[in-house]
């Protein structure tokens, strides 16, 4: 793994995975402003691929395709990632292609693009785990930007306009901090004089400043989400935790991992699916972004089983929080997590997107070694003192079902 | 006496050594698969799925499937799970319509320590499975709340549960269900609840010895190994103590419906969904798969297929919020399928804006440069499907279970370079006729 600087100042990070047929390029902007309205990131990620003052849309998705090139653009909380991924022969074409999209889109299918989201949005909340995740998030995040999901984005999004977006646009690319990853079979030398060549004119912000605020939670919340048809309740709880720059990161991961992630042995899934068949999928996760990070736990079931499943969790939170784990349990979850963290980085683009993330954080692109050193380090105390800093404070608990079950939760 | 195996090697694109295959006299084949790095997967494909179940037992592969994993007489159920994961397994299997497979994916460990180890394992819960009635169960009638001990029966009732609220899935079974008079693969691979919630143990362990049989697996190791010590591996844990080989029912192929079918549900949802399906070619007549993966990627995949153009890009307000293609690869014949969401209000206009280009493309067929866009891209899904250990063991497993040929992903590349444009043509006049074809539509109540 490397770094260099480019001439324009954005951090590239390179891996050389020799004999493999498809290179994978990240470029990260950083999200630096809390967007004024639910769905200006959201629309502005969605123009990038709608043409560009040298190709129409229909032109960019012919190329693209034409070349078997995976060229696009996703939104994050904390950042804007464009992925590029295509067999070796083609990269240059693909990086072509990308730096057109990133310097040249044009937004004017502004109007369209917010008719087809307006389209969209409701489509996906047909989805009773859409609609209660969708609910979750809104409250957990209440007036924050990364409470801003469908159904805040369907409140504002006809007070936005074209203006606003190409304002965020300009900001990104003026101000956003920025880092490329690539991993692949390339010679160095010709990575350079194409990264130089076709990225000349985007530059990285030398001021890093960020000014989305954190978000407090400091009330617990209960959110009821009635779908009078659902076969399945939804239940989501969380609690915010601490972040990936805490050092205590490596140690919620691992109680994650014990807890409700580690596929078929985790804690949740034997006693709430295995023992007692409440579920088919039951798990915990843990999610950080840049300035808050949630610790969740997860289950769908019978309706009539809301109350049992409450009341599993709250046993198996009990229980984390109160008797310490044993020493094989914790090996066994570290290894797990360690093992799996493998299994998820296994293509070049797992591992250029995963080294990008690093880098964008300020953590260095090879975070990952220093990661699995910490997640190794990990006592069984350290698991009882943060399931009780995590596990103690207050939570939102969402649940979807039909309006009869909501009434006595 | 040392055991004839028959060795047979197959260049899959993009690997640097050939896939190994061997065949045992018991007719167990066995697949190796050469690829860089720590990983390594280990799998084994059932030739059982809904294509073996009818009414009674529909949904029985699936359960089984679950219960697989619920320990050995060496082994309790958790010590597979628990064991591996601490090894950092990804552990699961999926049950489709002619197929079950089991698979663990996992670092080599020291020495392949954890290779040999999961192979060890693996093997073990493929052959004797102990099925406990205390894991599954007791037997209920569905609908009725007074069981206490709830199990893994419970476990895929909720599964089904799942199911019924995803929009797709309901328009998805409805229109795959009429779709056929009498092949099995009409019903729904997971099943019923009231099947699920009644069906005896023994049933279950008859399935299994009937169909869990040498000539019906095939394991796949895929990795960074030595091939002969793995091989001798394979074939000293999987010793099937001669069971018995058990070869699967013919079908009768099913014609497709001679005149077109509709029907319409009503949800509690705020927008439409609607799936027209046609029936396919078998899975091993390439030429005719290929034809119809071609028609899928300039129909309906991506953002340049003509669907996503012309209905949505092109269209100042769209009727559209989602429209695609998909394309469904069987033994007993695939199925091609058109799948939209629209406005609630547009339904008589989606399905007649959907037809329109369907028969644009039978009178007219496609361009030269539609052709070769769907070529270039079908050659990419190789080197994409070469990059994780998981994806070549289950493109193997593929191959090898429901093509029963491997030599087929050699050819594949030349037919697709020898294809020509008018084959492709043929193709969509053969398969994509609006009257054999039967479409659901769910709308808001």
């Amino acid at each position: 793994m490397k770094k260099i600087i480019l001439e324009n100042n954005i951090p590239l990070v390179l891996k050389k995975n020799k004999n493999t047929p498809r290179m994978a390029l990240c470029f990260y902007f950083k999200i630096e402003k809390p967007e004024k309205k639910a769905g200006l990131y959201t629309l502005l990620n969605r123009l990038f691929l709608q043409g560009t003052k040298n190709r129409t849309a229909e032109q960019l998705a012919n190329e693209l395709d034409e070349n078997a090139i995976d060229c696009y653009s996703e939104m994050k909380q904390d950042f804007i990632r464009f992925k590029l991924q295509c067999l070796n022969e083609d990269f240059e074409k693909g990086v072509e292609i990308l730096a057109d999209i990133i310097e040249n889109s044009t937004f004017d299918d502004f109007d369209k693009e917010v008719i087809k989201l307006k389209g969209e949005i409701p489509a996906e909340l047909d989805d009773p785990k859409t609609k209660a995740m969708d609910a979750f998030y809104k409250n957990i995040f209440k007036n924050h930007p990364y409470g801003h999901t469908y159904t805040k984005i369907l409140e504002d999004i006809d007070e936005i306009k074209k203006e606003e977006v190409l304002e965020v646009y300009n900001d990104l690319m003026k101000n956003s901090s920025k880092v490329i990853s690539l991993v692949g079979d390339f010679e160095e030398e010709k990575i350079l004089e194409l990264t130089n060549k076709y990225f000349k004119n985007i530059f990285n912000s030398q001021n890093r400043n960020n000014q989305i605020n954190m978000p407090i939670l400091s009330e617990p919340a209960v959110v009821k989400v009635q779908k009078d048809d659902a076969a399945q309740a939804q239940v989501i709880q969380g609690w915010h935790v601490p972040t990936i720059y805490d050092t205590d990161y490596p140690a919620i991961m691992v109680m994650n991992t014990m807890l409700g992630s580690s596929g078929l042995s985790s804690r949740l899934f034997l006693e709430l699916r295995d023992k007692k068949g409440l579920a088919y999928v039951v798990r915990s996760s843990y999610e950080t972004y840049d300035k808050a990070a949630l610790f969740n736990v997860y289950i769908a079931t019978e309706p009539k089983n809301i109350k049992t499943s409450l009341e599993g969790f709250k046993i198996e939170l009990d229980k984390i929080k109160n008797i310490p784990v044993t020493e094989q349990e914790l090996e066994n979850a570290k290894n797990n997590l360690i093992g799996r963290r493998q299994f998820f980085s296994e293509t070049n683009l797992q591992q250029s997107s995963l080294m990008a993330f690093y880098e964008d954080k300020g953590l260095g692109a090879d975070y990952e070694e220093k990661l699995i050193y910490a997640i190794n380090n990990v006592t069984t105390e350290d698991i009882q003192r943060v399931a009780n800093k995590c596990l103690n404070g207050p939570s939102v608990l969402t649940v979807l079902a039909p309006s009869s079950y909501l009434e006595s939760i | 006496m040392e055991e004839n195996i028959v060795k047979k090697e197959v260049l899959y694109p993009y690997l640097t050594r050939p896939v190994e295959i061997y065949e045992r006299e018991n007719g167990h084949k066995v697949v190796l698969a050469h690829k860089e790095g720590g990983l390594v997967n280990i799998s084994s494909w059932v030739k059982t799925g809904s294509i073996n179940e009818n009414d009674e037992n529909n949904g029985i592969s699936h359960f089984l499937e679950h219960l697989m994993f619920k320990g050995t007489h060496k082994h309790k159920a958790g010590y597979f799970d628990k064991t591996l994961e601490a090894k950092g397994a990804i552990v699961n299997a999926a049950t489709w319509k002619d197929y079950t497979f089991y698979y663990v994916t996992l670092p080599k460990g020291p020495q392949n320590a954890y290779m040999n180890e999961a192979i060890e394992l693996h093997a073990d819960m493929m052959l004797d499975p102990v099925i406990p009635e205390d894991e599954i169960g007791p037997a209920f009638t569905y609908g009725d709340d007074s069981v206490s001990q709830k199990r893994e029966r419970h476990v895929v009732i909720e599964e089904i549960r799942m199911r019924q609220d995803q929009p797709w899935t309901k328009v998805y079974n409805n229109t795959n269900k009429n779709m056929y008079t009498n092949h099995p693969y009409k019903r729904d691979v997971i099943g019923h609840a009231e099947t699920i919630a009644s069906i005896p143990r023994e049933v279950i362990l008859d399935y299994y010895k009937t169909h869990y049989t040498p000539n019906n697996i095939t394991t796949i190791v895929a990795g960074d190994f030595d091939s002969e010590e793995v091989l001798e591996k394979v074939v000293k844990e999987f010793d099937f103590k001669g069971r018995q080989n058990y070869q699967n029912p013919k079908h009768n192929l099913d014609e497709p419906v001679n005149e077109e079918k509709y029907f319409e549900l009503k949800g509690k949802i705020n927008t439409g969904f609607a799936i027209t399906g046609w029936l396919g070619p078998i899975a091993s007549d390439i030429k005719d798969n290929i034809g119809l993966e071609i028609i899928n990627i300039v129909l309906g995949e991506g953002q340049s297929s003509r669907l996503y153009q012309n209905l949505v890009e092109k269209v100042t307000n769209p009727v559209f919020n989602v429209v695609t293609t998909d394309f469904y690869n069987f033994r007993d014949g695939g199925n091609f399928f058109v799948q939209s969401n629209f406005k609630a209000d547009k339904k008589e206009e989606a399905i007649s804006l959907i037809k329109h280009e369907f028969e644009m493309l039978l009178k007219d067929g496609m361009t030269e440069r539609e052709f070769n866009k769907a070529k270039k891209k079908l050659k990419a899904r190789f080197a994409e499907s070469s990059e994780t250990v998981s994806d070549i063991a289950e493109n193997i497993g593929y191959y090898m279970t429901v093509c029963d040929n491997l030599d087929l992903v050699e050819q594949y590349l030349e037919d697709l370079e020898n294809y020509n444009l008018e084959d492709v043509n043929q193709v969509a006049r053969k398969y994509l006729q609006f009257n054999n074809s039967v479409t659901t539509v769910l709308l808001p109540e």
